[in-house]
């Protein structure tokens, strides 16, 4: 039973993150269409920014305290390249070059987001099979 | 402006950097073209004596340190008689450890086949090249193996014929038949320029024009000792190569160049090139005629500059004209008298724009329906005519009232704005000054010279009655000043919680400067004795920005930043960086050009945010961190202004002059600046001083006539169907008298299918200013030699791609040939890239005078700009000789900036639109130096000042003219 918490805590945390993540590209797309202005749009993301980077962090850490090792190591890469972000100074957008950085924030976001939904995905599939499981045991 | 003397040539520049080969003495030929003085001083330095301790047992291979030395030789030269002989024994001499009787070319480089001129047998293929650019003929190549055959074999004999053919040479330079420099030193004064021509000796063997714009390449390779076996020799001279240039652009380069073979006239002994028929701008900047002829309702090239006025009709055109295609735009250049942009009010209609691209109405949309439409250029929708603006058709098809509507008749034109386009009622120009009062400002005399400047300005400044004015200064400390009308004196106000800034009086700090004229007089009189026993070191730069800020973020307005220390208390605080050796060269060195703390960034946006230009002043004896500095500048429309090492004495008449400037100049306010062209045309990226507000929207707090900005296009579709291209540059500004106008220039250019029409309209200046800003850019993220080289690439692949259209018609022989608008493009590529921000290594320019003069070329239009690279020289001494009456006629004809110019009896003037030098002769008559500098003529400097200051009004009268 507590497995399937577990997955369902995941599952949770994988959302908030897409969320996160979403809305970082809404902030660009928007900036891109020109419907709001470089400043909000980068105080708007740079907001986001470290919440997104500690929640992936703490979902990784969760993954290996519950022991799925697996997907612990799945979250790794990500992972690290927040952090070497992070340490480079180079996770805020910087509002005087935003225009000339668009393409390549909207990619590395894209490619993020990839990521998250596969890694969504693979949390469904345990939910439902950690519950199914749990199940048949109660039978 | 810089005085620069026979006297002081006794700092000569060698390279020093680390040598792999035996020849680590590097020989003194490679003087003049060391990258590393300030270019001005170069030809100084083609006359300097090299030391003494030059070895002359040992005339090792002219090691070329220096990326740009090879490079220098592809422009010109002028090898006569017999230097051709010496040199090319000079090059490849065994050092003389060598046992005698070896033969001395068994030359590893050489072809074994001997003078077979078959270019690939040599490991420089691209000679061949460099000789037709040079419009000389055919060269011989096998001429330098032949000549080294004449030579005995044994190293002695071979070295004592170079000196004797080299002593006539020396005899043409008298004043330094005396020096006892070496041999090899001797003819540096022959080799001419070494910025624009080049080294006549070197000219004619291979190696030495090896590398037309390869530099890095080191063209001359440090030829091993003889005996080293060929093998090893080949492998020593790739890790040269490979050192200076990522090996796969040196490759690509040869098989570029290997393309081209060279005819080569069989047992020619032609010497080589005459540099007098070398291309030189001496007309400064030409501006492209033909599409002005072609399109005559255009907006004048000095408002709008093509890189080339015949635009690619499809992308695959587009990828072989390997120049920049773009733009460089001044939306407010100067124009002469007569010219002036006409102003149009359209009071009752409103503005006539496209309904759907928003262009404005402009001389090239056409009226149809009976005057009822009119249909836009740029994106050809059928447009409706406003009632009021209706007017009949005649029997062509052109208005009745054509001729009094200046904006269907003018391709540049002023509207003014109605009420639509202003967010807040018109601001006043609007000056705040942020002056440094540490010690160090205070003893250099900056305090003095800023503050009398100012109030000598205090009329001439733009927007009277409005304008406004406030003054900050700062040391560890922030002092406010109280300029209310009603008071008789300054009331100052020391605020010393630096972390927590806070504006007391936030009302009275800024004040209209009409109403509060007494007072700006008082306080301006008492600043510099205010200060003047002031001992305070520290610097709080940042948290005083931050209150300038406040002050200002109400209206928006010119800051003024004055500073002369490295900002070290507060937010925003730097360090000293840039004193480590070890991070020059390696791939973190860019990162000294970058600036440091985030604050600047921020504060830069914030300040555009708020229609807030910074122009820094920089004065500082030491490091200053300008590429800090100068990022508040980059993202507000701003400029820097370095003054290296300032001293009032030297450096008052320029201080006083580029501040003056800056007051006095129109500047427009608050403005915004798009570029739109027509369909199938997009412009992708922008360079200069400035931030980006939307993906094309550019935001200029404060614009002037010295500020251009850059652009590139790119076609958009696969191909372009329409004959003719559109371009539209609108300015939206506030003009100091606080009008809203809109500025708008038009011009068109024709849609062609033929890569040779594209070269053949090309503009150099255009282009040029172009690289020069990408160039600069990536030194921001890459080594300074990846930024030479995409210059160098880019010309060299331009170049062989003209060639490669005819080859095949035409016989070309070696010749290089070039479209005549490209005339003088390798020349400005070539001093580009030994400009202050790209020259050479860490050792050959300081980091701040980089950055400074980065930041400088970032912004200068394309006439200032190429002045830059090239410089006036102008030879005075004979019209001083002459009655002062006659200056009258002062008739300036400007010198090829060649060290053969210079005529060491004769007194010289260099300007390059930023200074004067002044470079004395050797052999200048007693009685000129005299009366110049008096009797004690090595100290005393300021008779010159005046004297340039007499002389300036004609060098620029003559500017104008040019």
């Amino acid at each position: 039973m507590g497995d399937l918490f577990a997955w369902l805590l995941f599952f949770f945390i994988l959302i908030g993150l897409v969320v996160m993540v979403v809305y970082q590209l809404i902030c660009l797309a928007d900036l891109e269409f020109d419907y709001i202005n470089p400043y909000d749009s980068a105080s708007r993301i740079n907001k986001m920014v470290l919440p997104e980077f500690i929640t992936q962090g703490v979902l990784c850490l969760l993954y290996l305290m519950t022991g799925h090792w697996f997907m612990s190591l799945l979250c790794v890469p990500y992972l690290y390249y927040n952090v070497t972000l992070y340490m480079r100074k180079q996770h805020l957008i910087d509002v005087t070059e935003i225009f000339n950085l668009l393409s390549w924030e909207k990619k590395q976001r894209l490619f993020k987001l990839g990521y998250l939904v596969l890694l969504l995905f693979i949390s469904l599939f345990w939910t439902i099979y950690s519950a199914l499981e749990d199940d048949e045991h109660t039978f | 402006m810089k005085t620069m003397g026979t006297e002081n040539a006794d700092h000569a520049n060698f390279p020093q950097r680390p040598a792999a080969s035996p020849f680590a003495s590097s020989s003194q030929s490679t003087t003049p073209f060391l990258s590393s003085g300030p270019v001005v001083g170069s030809e100084a330095f083609a006359f300097r004596p090299a030391p003494p301790n030059a070895p002359q047992t040992t005339p090792s291979a002219p090691q070329t340190t220096r990326p740009y030395l090879a490079s220098g030789l592809m422009v010109g030269s002028e090898a006569s008689g017999p230097t051709p002989q010496f040199f090319s024994t000079a090059q490849a001499p065994p050092p003389r450890t060598s046992p005698p009787g070896q033969p001395v070319f068994p030359p590893p480089i050489r072809a074994p086949a001997g003078h077979v001129p078959s270019p690939p047998v040599y490991l420089h293929p691209q000679p061949q090249i460099s000789y037709g650019l040079m419009g000389s003929p055919p060269q011989s190549i096998n001429y330098v193996p032949s000549g080294r055959n004449v030579l005995p074999p044994s190293s002695d004999s071979l070295f004592s014929a170079p000196r004797s053919t080299l002593q006539p040479l020396q005899s043409a330079f008298p004043g330094y038949s005396s020096k006892p420099s070496n041999v090899v030193t001797q003819p540096t004064p022959v080799q001419s320029t070494p910025v624009f021509s080049h080294q006549g000796g070197y000219g004619p063997p291979p190696p030495a024009t090896s590398t037309p714009f390869l530099a890095h390449q080191r063209g001359y390779v440090p030829p091993p000792p003889v005996a080293t076996p060929p093998a090893v020799y080949s492998r020593e001279q790739m890790q040269h190569q490979g050192s200076g240039l990522p090996m796969g652009a040196v490759q690509g380069l040869t098989e570029d160049f290997s393309s081209l073979s060279l005819a080569s006239v069989p047992g020619s002994l032609d010497p080589g090139l005459d540099s007098k028929v070398l291309p030189r701008p001496l007309d400064g900047d030409v501006k492209p005629k033909s599409v002005s002829e072609m399109y005559p309702l255009n907006c004048n090239s000095r408002y709008l500059r093509l890189t080339t006025s015949a635009i690619p009709n499809s992308q695959s055109l587009t990828s072989r004209w390997h120049l920049p295609l773009g733009a460089v735009v001044c939306p407010l250049a100067e124009a002469p008298d007569g010219e002036e942009v006409p102003i149009v009010n359209f009071a009752t209609t409103g503005i006539i724009r496209c309904r759907r691209c928003r262009a404005y109405v402009n001389p090239y949309v056409t009226f149809t329906d009976g005057g009822r439409k009119f249909r836009c250029n740029i994106c050809a929708l059928l447009n409706d005519v406003p009632g009021d603006y209706f007017a009949q058709l005649d029997a062509s098809g052109a208005r009745i009232d054509l001729n009094e509507r200046p904006e269907l008749t003018k391709g540049s034109v002023d509207f003014i704005a109605p009420a639509e386009y202003m967010v807040r009622p018109p601001m006043p120009p609007l000056y705040f000054f942020v002056i440094d009062v540490s010690i160090s400002a205070v003893g250099s005399g900056m305090l003095e010279v800023v503050a009398q400047t100012i109030k000598s300005c205090l009329d001439r400044l733009p927007g009277f009655p409005r304008t406004q004015i406030g003054f900050i200064t700062f040391d560890n400390s922030i002092h406010f000043y109280n300029m209310k009308s009603s008071l008789t004196q300054p009331q100052m106000m020391v605020v010393s919680d630096l972390d927590d800034i806070f504006v007391p009086l936030p009302d009275d700090l800024l004040v209209n400067l009409s109403e509060s004229r007494s007072v700006v007089d008082a306080f301006l009189d008492s600043l510099p004795s205010m200060f003047q026993d002031n001992v305070n070191v520290e610097s709080a730069f940042g948290p005083a920005i931050k209150a300038a800020f406040m002050v200002m973020n109400q209206r928006g307005g010119k800051m003024l930043i004055f500073q002369n220390t490295l900002p070290s208390l507060g937010v925003g605080r730097l360090r000293l960086r840039g004193d480590d050796f070890r991070v020059y060269g390696t791939d973190k060195e860019h990162t000294l050009r970058i600036p440091e703390d985030p604050f600047y960034k921020q504060m830069a946006a914030d300040c555009t945010k708020y229609q807030i230009a910074v122009n820094v002043y920089a004065l500082s004896d030491k490091y200053t961190d300008i590429a800090s500095l100068g990022t508040l500048a980059k993202y507000t429309g701003g400029q820097i202004n370095y003054y290296q090492s300032f001293q009032s004495s030297i450096h008052k008449e320029k201080l006083r002059h580029e501040l003056a400037r800056d007051l006095t100049r129109e500047t427009a306010w608050e403005s915004v600046l798009r570029i739109r062209c027509g369909k199938g045309v997009r412009f992708t990226s922008y360079h200069g001083n400035f931030m980006l507000r939307s993906t094309d929207l550019i935001a200029l707090p404060a614009v002037d006539c010295d500020k251009a900005y850059a652009m590139q296009m790119s076609l958009e579709e696969t191909l372009l169907t329409t004959p003719t291209v559109y371009f539209q540059v609108a300015l939206l500004y506030t003009s100091s008298s606080g009008e809203r106008r809109i500025r708008v220039h038009t011009a068109a250019a024709p849609v062609v299918s033929d890569l040779g029409e594209m070269y053949r309209q090309a503009d150099t200046g255009a282009i040029i200013s172009l690289f020069c800003r990408l160039a600069i850019e990536k030194t921001l993220s890459y080594k300074l030699e990846e930024a030479r080289s995409l210059i160098q690439q880019r010309i060299v692949k331009a170049f062989r791609e003209y060639r490669n259209l005819y080859a095949v018609q035409h016989r070309l022989g070696g010749k290089m040939i070039y479209p005549e608008p490209l005339k003088f493009l390798p020349l400005y590529g070539l001093a580009l890239c030994k400009s202050i921000p790209l020259r050479g290594g860490y050792a050959d320019a300081q980091l701040d005078e980089r950055c400074a003069a980065g930041h400088t070329m970032m912004t200068l239009p394309v006439k200032n700009l190429l002045k830059l690279l090239y410089p006036n020289l102008v030879r005075v001494d004979e019209y001083l000789r002459q009655a002062s009456s006659k200056l009258d006629e002062f008739n300036i004809s400007r010198l090829p900036v060649t060290a053969e110019s210079l005529d060491s009896r004769g007194l010289y003037i260099y300007d390059d639109g930023l200074r004067f030098v002044i470079w004395f002769g050797k052999m200048l008559p007693p009685d000129i130096a005299m009366s110049l500098l008096g009797e004690d003529f090595a100290t005393d400097f300021s008779r010159v000042l005046n004297l340039l200051c007499y002389l300036e009004g004609y060098c620029s009268g003559s500017q104008l003219s040019a």
